[in-house]
């Protein structure tokens, strides 16, 4: 895939190294001389091209290939300029997969496709989640949004009482728009099937879409 | 392509093409590219909350969706009226779907 990336801070050049590695082909824009100076000199990240220039600039996404981009990722520290770069890839380009870094997270309402993002992801909202994941047992965790919020990723610990231990999946009636992705047990992934038998302490991952949590909630905590 | 453009013209003689617009089933997803039709529906959606207008255009080849951001509706254009949009389409479905096109009314 070919996959441009805004910003070599060190979250887009983290993932031009990752990205490139697994086969892809990356180009990481920057507008500080000496980052892309340094980048091209020590060919770090191996393999990725560079290019000095404005990402918030039609011109230097054009030079750059944004036609024919299968991703664009737009991670700056500056929450303005991944929307500009969002809304341009999508407006100027029709770049099919646009994933912007949110880094205020009050300004997460406007990450969506009004602004031609596709993918927003808020590390703060990422952080408290995964901490919420970690010190909460027997209740429902959200960890991730997709789609705007259309799809909810959730995590749920099974305590002591939760009515969905000893249950087979299938018994435990979830609503038609939620599934669960996966339960792990004792540090396995279990790969759920209707029979698979829930036990207290696993954690079960559901996929929910639409207003249907309180449903989940209900079967899995109580 | 000029085959099929004088047949649409002998057909519809009235309609006079907008400069440098291709017919719709010619337009690619990607290429930057001009179309001119007929509005056959608009709908006014919020998308995530915030508003948006949501146009079809038809012409005699096909249909396509121009969406703009952020309004409900844009002065001129109406159902039924003759316009002119021109940006880079997304294949959405089974149709062209532009986000933001430039656009122009053409005579009716």
């Amino acid at each position: 895939m070919n996959v441009i990336i805004a910003g070599a801070g060190s979250v887009g050049r983290y993932m031009a190294g990752q990205l490139q590695d697994s086969g892809h082909n990356v180009t990481l824009i920057d507008n500080d001389t000496a980052v892309v100076t340094q980048g091209r000199a020590t060919r770090t990240p191996v393999g990725v091209t560079w290019c000095l220039g404005d990402a918030c600039e039609v011109a230097t996404l054009t030079g750059v290939g944004a036609a024919q981009a299968d991703v664009v990722a737009a991670v700056t520290g500056d929450d303005e300029d991944n929307l500009v770069v969002s809304l341009l890839s999508k407006q100027e380009f029709a770049v099919p997969r646009v994933v912007a870094r949110v880094n205020n997270p009050k300004n997460e309402w406007m990450f969506n496709d009004m602004w031609g993002v596709d993918v927003s992801v808020s590390t703060p909202h990422l952080l408290t989640g995964l901490v919420e994941e970690a010190v909460t047992v027997g209740s429902f965790v959200r960890l991730l949004s997709l789609e705007g919020g259309k799809a909810r990723l959730a995590e749920v610990t099974l305590a002591t009482g939760s009515p969905a231990i000893s249950k087979e999946l299938t018994d435990l009636g979830l609503p038609r728009e939620s599934t669960v992705v996966a339960v792990l047990r004792d540090g396995h992934v279990v790969v759920p099937r209707g029979d698979t038998l829930l036990h207290e302490g696993d954690e079960v991952l559901v996929l929910v879409t639409g207003g249907v949590e309180d449903d989940v909630r209900r079967a899995l905590v109580g | 392509m000029a085959l099929l453009r004088r047949k649409r013209d002998d057909q519809h003689p009235e309609a006079v093409p907008a400069p440098n617009s291709i017919p719709m089933c010619d337009a690619a997803p990607r290429q930057r590219v001009c179309v001119a039709g007929k509005v056959v529906r608009m709908t006014a959606r919020p998308t995530s909350g915030q508003p948006a207008l949501a146009v079809s255009i038809s012409d005699d080849t096909g249909t396509v969706t121009a969406v703009w951001t952020g309004r409900r509706e844009i002065g001129g254009i109406t159902l039924g009226r003759r316009i002119a949009i021109s940006g880079v389409p997304v294949k959405r479905g089974d149709h062209l779907e532009f986000t933001n096109p430039d656009y122009t009314l053409l005579p009716r």
